[in-house]
């Protein structure tokens, strides 16, 4: 990328596909901001990886990653994120959040955050989390009729949000209609 | 049927600790109760068992609902019943608006009814008639239930919610606690406009204050998980002036 640029880019992953995914993305100039975020929603035999290498190679750039999985049934997806921040990169902002929803007891999702720095004047963190659907916000719906199964999908779409709201709504629609 | 609600010999546990141990009520239609008592006292377990809450177990006794039995109903279906419960802490549900939310709630109960789902546009003239009830501003129905909401506006929005949903039976539960002078008129006028011979409900609450605006029929001092004082609207002047010392039936 060059200097001044900016990369938004988005994954979605639906449910009934096994792949597996490799991406790298390089900040080889000054001032370039990258925002990378994606969903990847996981059911029955699905296998999904995910291995994202981000490279700040040059300093004073931003980079944003944030992604969110769903796994039910037998499903099993993996996060492997990677940021490396070279010797000399300084003043590099790097943010890397992964989440994920485990739905089914034989499902599981695992999380490998990893942090690789050799500047000493950088903004770094990464956070994963790992959790069920929230007892008290399906009590909260239900407890004003919404049946238990159109509650569950509510706050599917409402831990998914943050990612759905950068997708057009066509394909918002689409990821939608699949949970 | 004048008898809404008969609830006899109820006994709740969370865990292994019981929390109610032995209440005995009746709320006739067009009536409102106020449920008083010191905190730990069991009032807000109380407004959960009535609601299906999943973490509390009945260990003995019977509730009836409207001649049907409470306790084999499911939360949802209480709600399709015409129960409604103000939540004392009403819960965030980032990302989905209050619109998308309420549409739900309304149009599954007129599915449970036998009745067609609101038209996109007759929705949106309920949900506009209710916001100007409660005073909501116009962006309120785009915003994501209760995220970031002051805790009066979470009040209010859960009186907006009951105006939309229109009980037979609504529960209160400490719906004055964070609210100011105002924004108390404002819910308890929401309350007051939906009272009718028809119609009841319960007011949990410490304080005299909300009672002053949401006038009882019949006030309950419950202590220890037992309904240990029951009295007209002159007992919340006796505990206003004595606290909850010394009453013990």
């Amino acid at each position: 990328m060059l200097p001044g640029e900016a990369l938004r880019l988005t994954f979605v992953k639906l449910p009934g596909l096994s792949v597996p995914v490799e991406t790298e993305v390089l900040l080889a100039q000054c001032g370039c901001e990258a925002d990378v975020a994606g969903l990847y929603l996981c059911e029955g035999d699905d296998r999904f990886s995910l291995k994202l290498n981000l490279r700040h190679e040059a300093g004073e750039c931003r980079s944003r990653q944030l992604f969110k999985g769903m796994a039910s049934g037998n499903a099993r997806a993996l996060f492997d994120g990677r940021v490396y921040v070279a010797h000399g990169a300084q003043k590099t902002v790097a943010l890397q959040e992964n989440h994920s929803l485990l739905l089914d007891a034989a499902a599981s999702v695992e999380s490998r955050p990893q942090l690789e720095i050799y500047a000493d004047d950088v903004e770094c963190s990464h956070g994963a989390t790992v959790g069920s659907l929230d007892a008290q916000q399906q009590f909260y719906m239900q407890s004003r009729g919404i049946p238990r199964e159109e509650a569950l999908r509510l706050q599917k779409i409402s831990f998914l949000s943050p990612v759905l709201e950068r997708l057009p709504e066509s394909l918002v629609n689409e990821v939608v209609s699949r949970l | 049927m004048d008898n809404l609600l008969e609830i006899r010999n109820l006994h709740a546990s969370v865990g292994d600790k019981e929390i109610l141990k032995g209440i005995d009520l009746v709320i006739r239609r067009g009536e409102v109760h106020a449920v008083m008592g010191p905190n730990g006292a069991g009032k807000s377990t109380l407004s959960a068992v009535l609601t299906g809450r999943p973490d509390l177990v009945v260990t003995q006794g019977s509730i009836l609902y409207d001649g049907r039995d409470l306790l084999a109903m499911q939360p949802e279906e209480r709600a399709w019943a015409g129960i409604f419960l103000s939540f004392q802490y009403p819960v965030e549900i980032p990302g989905v608006s209050i619109t998308a939310f309420m549409k739900a709630a309304v149009n599954a109960r007129r599915r449970a009814s036998g009745l067609e789902e609101l038209k996109p546009a007759e929705f949106l003239r309920l949900l506009k008639e209710k916001m100007a009830f409660v005073g909501m501003k116009p962006d309120f129905a785009s915003r994501a239930v209760n995220e970031g909401f002051s805790g009066g506006e979470k009040k209010r929005n859960e009186i907006f919610q009951m105006a939309m949903l229109d009980p037979q039976f609504a529960i209160l539960d400490e719906t004055d606690s964070g609210l100011d002078v105002d924004a108390l008129k404002i819910v308890a006028s929401g309350v007051n406009a939906l009272r009718s011979p028809e119609k009841s409900a319960i007011v949990i609450t410490h304080y005299k204050r909300l009672l002053d605006y949401i006038v009882p029929d019949v006030v309950h001092v419950l202590k220890d998980g037992r309904i240990v004082k029951t009295g007209d609207r002159s007992l919340v002047e006796q505990i206003d002036r004595q606290g909850y010392e010394g009453l013990d039936g």
